[in-house]
């Protein structure tokens, strides 16, 4: 009985998070066409319901009532399994990250905002990312469409380079913190008003810019959006999709710019940690989201702002810059670790300042 | 509820690898040893073995595999015919192992339910990362090093592979990602083997262009 409770709880917890990251993503869409429409001095989609609020729900409608086209001669089963594939790797994710610290609530008692917690959080990220992998990689291949596959090994290999780097500009969060563990890293980030104690401050400055710049390649959005360059290159592995299957691709997308901003907020900028949390825990939820809206937000700036690399630029980047980098921050965190720099830091911020952990 | 993960991805788990080897197309039997690495962590998770289990899904199903679906695709290994068996005096042997093989795991389950063992520790630690981590560096160092080092042969051995002739070759001083001007490439002494030797179909102008005497022709007018 008790283990029938246990599931039950997770399964609500699982449906509200889903709900609130889905609407959110529903409404990126919509806050980046009004953003970029706002860069490019124009208006943006603003007729359905008041300033265009319900966009969203007509696109979804539109995507629904459009012809399912399956190109002739395609490999079916993989066809239609692949869009799957990149959807669920994109929500797997969802279920680890804190979504804020354990809140009393009227009925329910102590309510914990993280659905579950284990000890290699961070690793089963890692891993059921680079299982999306697949869905690109076998997108391009069953349309039988010579562009599609191009464009999905283009997007497969860009994906697992930069996979490397942000594996690698993460460990030095580990190196600091100890732990894989998500909610122990965002607990450790305390610090004085629950901002002083951010990893990204202090002391991963570098790890955060490759984590950054690897997960918006990672994301294929701009400047690395190759893999849908449609001006310059055909558009690539979704090419032969249509109607819903094409709308699983888009929601995949948009999904990994929500989980790799959510990993962002938890590792570099504190997690749900904020001024008053404290004393006020359920805070924490608005701030977490707050802090992964200023991602999506970024997101979409760049996007408005910077061109496209070129593919053999974006392959020299990740190889011969940012994963060096990157190993130049794990052998300097790790030496400075060593050190004891970072505890002396620490030390003096709290004598000096009355901040500290 | 363990007992019915079990089931599920055990069930999973075999039948990916019949799928595996019943299938004709490589990218299926590809397809079903990424469900077989799957079901196998999921496996590793209800042993409590997490950092083993998501190791598999990084490395294995999200590495390796990615990898050998790279190569069938670029290759486009066409579907696999069915010859008739060649060598029939191998199926009574193939037979024999098998059964050994099933014989030995009926032994175990016999084996383990006849002695439920006591664990001397606590069990639930042992798959932690930390301990993990602290059993490599700590007592079994040197067989982690020696492995490391083995991995680094490794790679050191496929890129000498690589690297003989063509654009790849140490001679030719070109590497991946290199912008080579067409100027460039007509240094011969620099890029000689990028140049490969002038053949039947090498047009006049070609040769002009490099400066190759028309040999067994008549010279330029």
């Amino acid at each position: 009985m008790d283990e029938l409770k246990h599931l039950g709880l997770l399964m609500l917890g699982i449906l509200v998070a889903f709900t609130v990251v889905m609407t959110l993503v529903a409404y990126t869409v919509l806050a980046e066409r009004r953003v970029l429409g706002f860069i490019q001095g124009r208006l943006g989609p603003n007729r359905v319901g008041p300033g265009g609020f319900l966009q969203p729900l007509a696109d979804l409608l539109k995507f629904i009532f459009k012809e399912d086209i399956v190109p002739d001669k395609s490999t079916r089963f993989v066809y239609f399994l692949a869009p799957i594939i990149a959807t669920v790797a994109a929500l797997m994710t969802m279920v680890v990250y804190p979504f804020g610290p354990d809140v009393n609530l009227p009925l329910l008692g102590t309510v914990r905002m993280v659905i579950t917690r284990f000890d290699v959080a961070l690793l089963y990220v890692l891993g059921v990312t680079s299982v999306g992998v697949y869905g690109i990689a076998l997108a391009g291949w069953s349309s039988n469409n010579k562009y599609s596959l191009m464009g999905g090994l283009r997007s497969a290999a860009q994906m697992i380079s930069y996979e490397l780097a942000l594996g690698l500009g993460l460990i030095g969060v580990v190196l600091q913190s100890g732990t894989l563990d998500l909610q122990s890293i965002v607990e450790q980030q305390a610090g004085h008003l629950g901002i002083s104690g951010w990893n990204l401050i202090w002391v991963q400055p570098l790890g955060f810019i490759i984590y950054l710049i690897a997960a918006i390649a990672e994301t294929n959005r701009v400047p690395f959006d190759l893999p849908e360059a449609e001006t310059e290159l055909v558009a690539g592995f979704h090419t032969e999709y249509s109607a819903m299957k094409f709308a699983l691709f888009f929601l995949a997308e948009y999904v990994n710019m929500f989980t790799v901003s959510m990993l962002a907020t938890t590792l570099f900028l504190g997690g749900w940690n904020g001024p008053f949390v404290h004393k006020l825990p359920w805070l924490g939820v608005f701030y977490f989201l707050g802090k992964v809206v200023l991602f999506l937000f970024l997101y979409i700036w760049l996007r408005g702002t910077l061109p496209r690399f070129r593919f053999d630029q974006l392959m020299t980047f990740g190889w011969k810059y940012l994963v060096p980098a990157a190993m130049v921050n794990i052998v300097l965190t790790a030496t400075l670790q060593w050190l004891g720099a970072f505890d002396y830091l620490a030390g003096f911020l709290k004598t000096q300042t009355g901040w500290g952990g | 509820m363990l007992g019915l993960f079990f089931i599920l991805f055990a069930g999973l788990a075999v039948g990916c690898a019949i799928s595996l080897v019943v299938q004709r197309n490589p990218l299926y039997s590809a397809i079903s040893l990424i469900g077989v690495f799957i079901a196998l962590a999921c496996l590793y998770v209800t042993l409590a073995a997490p950092f083993i289990a998501a190791v598999q899904v990084i490395v294995y199903a999200g590495a390796i595999m990615v990898l050998v679906v790279f190569v069938i695709m670029l290759l486009n290994v066409e579907e696999e015919e069915r010859r008739p068996l060649r060598l029939r005096s191998l199926i009574p042997i193939a037979l024999m192992l098998a059964s050994v093989l099933f014989a030995e795991a009926v032994f175990i389950i016999y084996f383990v339910q006849a002695n439920p063992a006591t664990p001397t520790r606590n069990v639930s630690d042992v798959g932690l990362t930390s301990s993990i981590g602290g059993g490599l560096f700590t007592t079994y160092l040197l067989p982690f090093e020696v492995t490391s080092i083995l991995l680094l042969m490794a790679i050191v051995g496929a890129i000498t592979l690589a690297r003989t002739g063509g654009l790849l070759s140490p001679r030719a001083a070109v590497v991946p990602g290199d912008v080579v001007l067409a100027k460039e490439m007509l240094d011969r002494e620099k890029y000689i083997d990028v140049l490969t030797p002038v053949s039947a179909h090498t047009t006049k102008e070609a040769k002009d262009l490099l400066g190759i005497e028309d040999e067994g022709q008549s010279p330029k007018t």
